[in-house]
């Protein structure tokens, strides 16, 4: 806090002393100022499961799970002209609520000098959403309640996350690697590529990206995966239970995995393929769609 | 299960639509789902203590409902086969929220506080009836494994035997809880007095009776 | 009661052991015969019973109406539905009513596509209930429908676009570029979907693809203008 002040005295040093204790103390509660290219750390303790969000317009954020009842966070940015914002609820004692927030300051700063870089560990139950514009997101090792994480080209990547996911990008290709609890992950442009999922529920559509899918379908989840023009390739063990809807209207499906055809739609659509049918005891269900790509499911 | 809590909708007309889900008729998933809404919701909700997720999983139980109407032959009635079906959507998402689930043998008894008895405070009883909003939130109160039994016997009726299946325990290890369970619902309303509903003074009449 | 004992006893004990019995309506002569000398062991009694006929009679709940929604977009998708593929399945599966601008411009574009329809199109307002009951002639209700509906969609669809044309040169080169990529490649799924309905007018899958390009397209160009780059 000491030195928080001493920055922003050092700013202020033109103006009539008595304004500047003035507004030094209109400051908002944990202000990271940022001057000449600024690394900046903080550590705020938290009440269980506090929510914590992040808006950024450039640069890369990696948040990681630990187990400590804090959020530690460390903010580099490139320009004096970029300031990064903390917001703190309740002001005083445990926090319910940490956002950060990255300010441009000066119009004239554009590009790679807008980057601000934000690495946080928050503890285990966070409510957490990202949201960073063109910059890279990472989230590892954490079991939260519900984790949103959005940008408009960077990529995401998500690794042992447990809860309610909500992932979505513009461009961005998206990454989640042994997710459990529900997924939903969108995309425009980006592919999209589970690793050994162990969700009971996930939704994924893509337009024009791919879908790579590796991984098994546990009892009674809910695999929901769709794409417009992108290819869509499944590869599961021979001892995956699950029962496929999978349909392409101009695309190819090609199926290795053993099936028991389940059910003929009533009316076939005259220029799809379709396959309804189930693999060993279907205790999955499994639900492909794509418009013009092909729709690959093969054993691993 | 020995009880229905709902007026079950006539025999024909059900299986007729059945027979018309089975081919894709929209109209007869709707009139099945409405059929049986509240019920599964119901169970959903005392299950978890929770609307979010009992809504999540109303949908979750009706999705496979649906998805798998065609096997369904008419061995057992239809609402016991949802029923069932709903109880195992539950069950598996308890389990992987990491709640002790898996088996009613792994609970946990070494905590549980003993029976509370308030000797010389003879006023604090429940005394003939139990106002259904504390139940309500009683039932939430109780810890996981409690509350599934105590909703599958006494709130939805299903036998030991068939709740020892479920839950992959013995009949009396569901017996056990369920006594215990009850005797935990008993301690919170009392605690709770502030909820409950006075009622008239005990008689003669609701004296147990020789067996 | 006179002569009640008020402190714990053997009997008591007992009492206790087989109350869960007796509960379970099993043989027990001890629980009914110390309940009337023990007036607290008769409280236990009569609280359990109380409790268990609560029990039996609390009332049922009803969900909220978002769950059929959901269950009949869901099934629709999937094409349990025979004849029916859901033509409005689309909309329940997309987080676009997350946001207030998205929502807004959702609730315009479906409030002009109902006025275009009913004007146009038919006496009565167009639900999907209505298109399920057209079974005599459902091709060709529905791309009726389709049409009303997607003129509709097309116009607040154009309308974000010319927002965005004046919001686009204030947005950085690469971010401007992602969403031109992005809003090309959703073009072309759309002018492919309506390419295939004019060869196959019935096609579900083609009028799911083309409603939810559509409002892929509109969250994608209110995101756009929602964009804070931190200034």
């Amino acid at each position: 806090m000491a030195d928080r002040q001493q920055q922003r005295t050092r700013k202020t040093t033109a103006l009539p002393f008595g304004l500047g204790i003035f507004l030094c103390s209109m400051a908002l509660p944990g202000m990271l100022a940022a001057a000449e290219g600024n690394r900046t750390e903080k550590t705020i303790e938290v009440a269980p499961n506090p929510r914590v969000t992040v808006s950024n317009a450039r640069g890369q954020i990696v948040v990681r799970g630990w187990d400590k009842q804090q959020v530690h966070v460390v903010c580099s940015v490139l320009s004096p002209r970029v300031e990064v914002d903390s917001e703190v609820l309740p002001p005083g004692g445990p926090a319910d609520k940490v956002h950060f927030s990255t300010h441009i300051l000066d119009p004239l700063v554009s590009g790679k000098d807008q980057t601000a870089d934000y690495s946080l560990d928050v503890p285990m139950g966070t409510d957490l959403e990202i949201r960073d514009t063109q910059g890279s997101v990472k989230v590892d090792k954490l079991q939260g309640d519900d984790a949103t994480v959005e940008t408009v080209g960077g990529a995401i990547v998500v690794s042992d996350f447990t809860g309610h996911l909500f992932v979505r990008s513009i461009g961005g290709n998206i990454d989640l690697i042994r997710a459990a609890g529900r997924v939903e992950a969108y995309s425009i442009t980006g592919d999209l590529h589970f690793v050994f999922p162990t969700t009971s529920k996930l939704r994924a559509t893509t337009t024009s990206g791919r879908i790579l899918f590796e991984g098994d379908f546990p009892d009674g989840g809910d695999y929901s995966l769709s794409d417009y023009s992108g290819d869509m390739e499944i590869i599961c063990p021979p001892s995956a239970s699950f029962e496929l809807n999978a349909k392409t209207d101009r695309g190819k499906l090609e199926n290795q995995m053993p099936m028991t055809i389940r059910h003929q739609p009533a009316t076939p659509i005259s220029s799809a393929n379709s396959l309804f049918g189930t693999h060993l005891t279907g205790k999955a269900t499994v639900n492909l769609k794509s418009f013009s790509g092909t729709i690959r499911i093969r054993q691993r | 299960m020995s009880q229905q809590k709902t007026a079950a909708p006539k025999a024909a007309s059900e299986t007729q639509l059945v027979a018309r889900a089975q081919r894709g008729d929209e109209e007869a998933f709707a009139a099945l789902f409405e059929l049986h809404k509240r019920r599964v919701y119901s169970l959903c909700l005392r299950m978890t203590g929770n609307t979010a997720e009992a809504e999540d999983l109303t949908q979750e139980a009706f999705l496979q409902l649906f998805r798998k109407i065609s096997t369904f032959r008419g061995e057992s009635a239809f609402s016991t086969w949802l029923h069932r079906l709903a109880v195992n959507v539950v069950l598996m998402h308890l389990r992987k929220k990491g709640l002790q689930q898996v088996s009613l043998d792994e609970v946990d008894t070494s905590q549980d506080e003993p029976v509370k008895r308030d000797y010389g405070d003879n006023d604090r009883r429940l005394m003939g009836s139990v106002d259904r909003i504390s139940l309500t939130r009683a039932i939430a109160e109780l810890p996981p494994g409690y509350r599934t039994v105590f909703v599958l016997h006494d709130v939805e009726g299903y036998e030991h035997n068939e709740i020892a299946e479920i839950m992959k325990c013995s009949v009396g290890n569901s017996k056990s809880q369920l006594h215990k369970a009850r005797m935990k619902l008993r301690d919170w309303l009392r605690q709770n007095e502030g909820l409950l509903t006075p009622s008239e003074p005990v008689t003669s009449d609701q004296t147990p009776t020789e067996r | 009661m006179e002569g009640t004992p008020r402190y714990r006893t053997a009997e008591c004990d007992r009492f206790e052991l087989e109350l869960e019995a007796y509960l379970e309506d099993e043989i027990s002569p001890t629980v009914p015969a110390h309940a009337r000398e023990c007036v607290f062991c008769k409280v236990v009694f009569e609280d359990l019973t109380a409790l268990r006929r609560a029990a039996r009679g609390l009332a049922l709940e009803e969900p909220s109406p978002v769950v059929w929604a959901n269950i009949r977009a869901q099934l629709s998708a999937e094409g349990a539905f025979a004849e029916k593929a859901g033509v409005w399945s689309w909309f329940w599966q997309l987080d676009f009513l997350r946001r207030p601008a998205p929502a807004a411009a959702f609730v315009c574009m479906v409030a002009l596509g109902c006025w275009l329809t009913a004007a146009r199109n038919y006496p009565q307002p167009e639900t999907a209930g209505s298109l399920a009951a057209s079974t005599s002639e459902p091709t060709v209700v529905r791309s009726m429908a389709f049409a009303g509906g997607a003129l509709g969609l097309e116009k607040a669809v154009r309308g974000l676009e010319a927002a965005f044309k004046v919001r686009e040169s204030k947005l950085a080169p690469d971010v401007k570029a992602t969403y031109e990529n992005s809003l090309n490649s959703l073009d072309a799924s759309i002018r492919e979907c309506n390419d295939s309905l004019q060869r196959e007018p019935g096609n579900s899958l083609a009028h799911e693809y083309l409603f939810a390009a559509y409002s892929q397209k509109a969250e994608v160009l209110s995101s756009a203008l929602e964009i804070d780059e931190g200034r």
